[in-house]
C-alpha cells in the first residue's frame, strides 16, 4: 500500500496540535513531580514500520539500557503510543515520587506505568481534543526492560506498513530523567487524521 | 501610525495563528522570526515594540531570548504565547521580564486585555 503523506500544511498543523498536546503532557509531569519540565520541539514524520527500530536508535543511544512501555489508542485515531526511560531517569522518577531509590521491580513498574498514563494521556487527548476526536486507551504493558533500543522493536511487531512517527522529549532539570514519548499512528488512521486535519485548517 | 510587533515562534501555522488572532483594530506591522537567534536580529533590524515569543523553538528558546534582551537592557514588550503551560515557566517568564503569559490556542480577547492593561490599545 503506497501511503499518501501529509502536506506540508498538514504537518505543520499537525506539528502545532502536538506542540500544545506536549505542553498539556509536561504540565501534567511537572505537577506530579513538581520540577520543571523542558520540552522539546516535536517531531513528526511519516515512516515504513520495518524502520522504525534504526529511527529509536538513533533518538537514544544503542549503549543506554532503556525500559519501555506501551499503551495503545482507537476509536477516531488509532496506533500505539510508546514511552521510553532510561534506567537513570527510572531512578530519578522513583526519588522524585518519594519512593526508596532500591525499588523492588513491582513499584518501579507501577511507577512506570503511572508515568506513561499520564504522559501519553494528556498528550493524546490534547490531539483529540483538538481535533473534535474521541480515543480510548489500553492499560500500558512493558514491552521491554532494561535492554538496548536495538533490540525494542522488532520489525514485525507492528502490524503495519507505515506509520506517522511522532516524537516527544521530556527532561528534567538538575536530574538525568529523560523521557522519549513516540506515537505511532496506523496507516488507516493517518486518512481520518488527514480529514481532521483539513477541518481544523480551515475552521482556524 | 502603524507600530512594529514581532511574531516569534518556530511554527509558521502557529505565527499565522498568532496573526490571525490580533485584535483587528490595532494598527501594526508585522514581523517574523523562527526562532531566537532570528528574532534577537529582527529586532534590531525592526525596532519591534512588542514582542508575540514562543518558548519552545529550535536554536534560540524563548527563555533565552528573554535572558538576551535583559542582558542588552532592551526592553519591548513581551507577550509569551506558549504551549508550555506550566506554573514554573510563567514564573521564569514574568521574572526574565515579560508583561504576560498567553496559552495556546490564543484568542483576541486575551492579547486584548493585555495591550489595553498596558496602554498598547485603546
Amino acid at each position: 500500500m503506497k501511503m499518501q503523506s501529509l502536506s506540508p500544511d498538514q504537518t505543520d498543523t499537525l506539528q502545532e496540535i502536538v506542540n500544545i498536546a506536549m505542553g498539556q503532557a509536561g504540565d501534567s509531569l511537572a505537577r506530579v513531580l513538581d520540577s520543571f519540565v523542558k520540552l522539546s520541539v516535536p517531531r513528526i514524520k511519516l515512516i515504513e514500520v520495518a524502520n522504525a527500530g534504526p529511527g529509536i536508535i538513533k533518538l537514544v543511544n544503542n549503549d543506554v539500557l532503556i525500559t519501555a512501555v506501551r499503551q495503545s489508542f482507537y476509536d477516531d485515531l488509532s496506533g500505539e503510543a510508546i514511552t521510553l526511560f532510561s534506567a537513570e531517569g527510572c531512578r530519578d522518577l522513583s526519588d522524585l515520587m518519594g519512593y526508596q531509590t532500591d525499588l523492588d521491580p513491582h513499584t518501579e513498574r507501577e511507577v512506570l506505568f503511572d508515568v506513561s498514563n499520564i504522559l501519553v494521556g494528556a498528550c493524546l487527548n490534547g490531539i483529540a481534543e483538538q481535533l473534535n476526536a474521541n480515543l480510548s486507551f489500553s492499560a500500558p504493558s512493558l514491552i521491554a526492560e532494561n535492554t538496548t533500543a536495538g533490540a525494542l522493536l522488532a520489525p514485525d511487531s507492528l502490524p503495519w506498513d507505515y506509520a506517522l512517527q511522532v516524537e516527544v522529549n521530556f527532561s528534567l532539570e538538575q536530574r538525568n530523567f529523560i523521557s522519549h514519548l513516540i506515537i505511532m499512528m496506523a496507516e488507516d488512521a493517518i486518512e481520518s487524521l488527514q480529514r481532521s486535519l483539513d477541518v481544523f485548517l480551515e475552521t482556524s | 501610525m502603524a507600530i512594529p510587533i514581532l511574531v516569534v515562534d518556530d511554527s509558521a501555522m502557529s505565527r499565522k495563528l498568532v496573526i490571525k488572532a490580533l485584535p483587528p483594530e490595532w494598527d501594526v506591522e508585522v514581523h517574523q522570526a523562527g526562532n531566537g537567534q532570528e528574532a534577537l536580529n529582527t529586532y534590531k533590524s525592526s525596532k519591534a515594540e512588542v514582542m508575540l515569543l514562543d518558548l519552545t523553538m529550535p536554536v534560540m528558546d524563548g527563555f533565552e531570548v528573554l535572558e538576551a534582551l535583559k542582558r542588552d537592557g532592551s526592553k519591548p514588550f513581551v507577550i509569551v504565547i506558549s504551549a508550555d503551560v506550566q506554573p514554573k515557566a510563567q514564573e521564569r517568564v514574568k521574572e526574565l521580564g515579560a508583561i504576560a503569559f498567553l496559552k495556546k490556542p490564543i484568542k483576541t480577547d486575551e492579547i486584548k486585555q493585555v495591550l489595553k492593561e498596558y496602554g498598547l490599545l485603546s
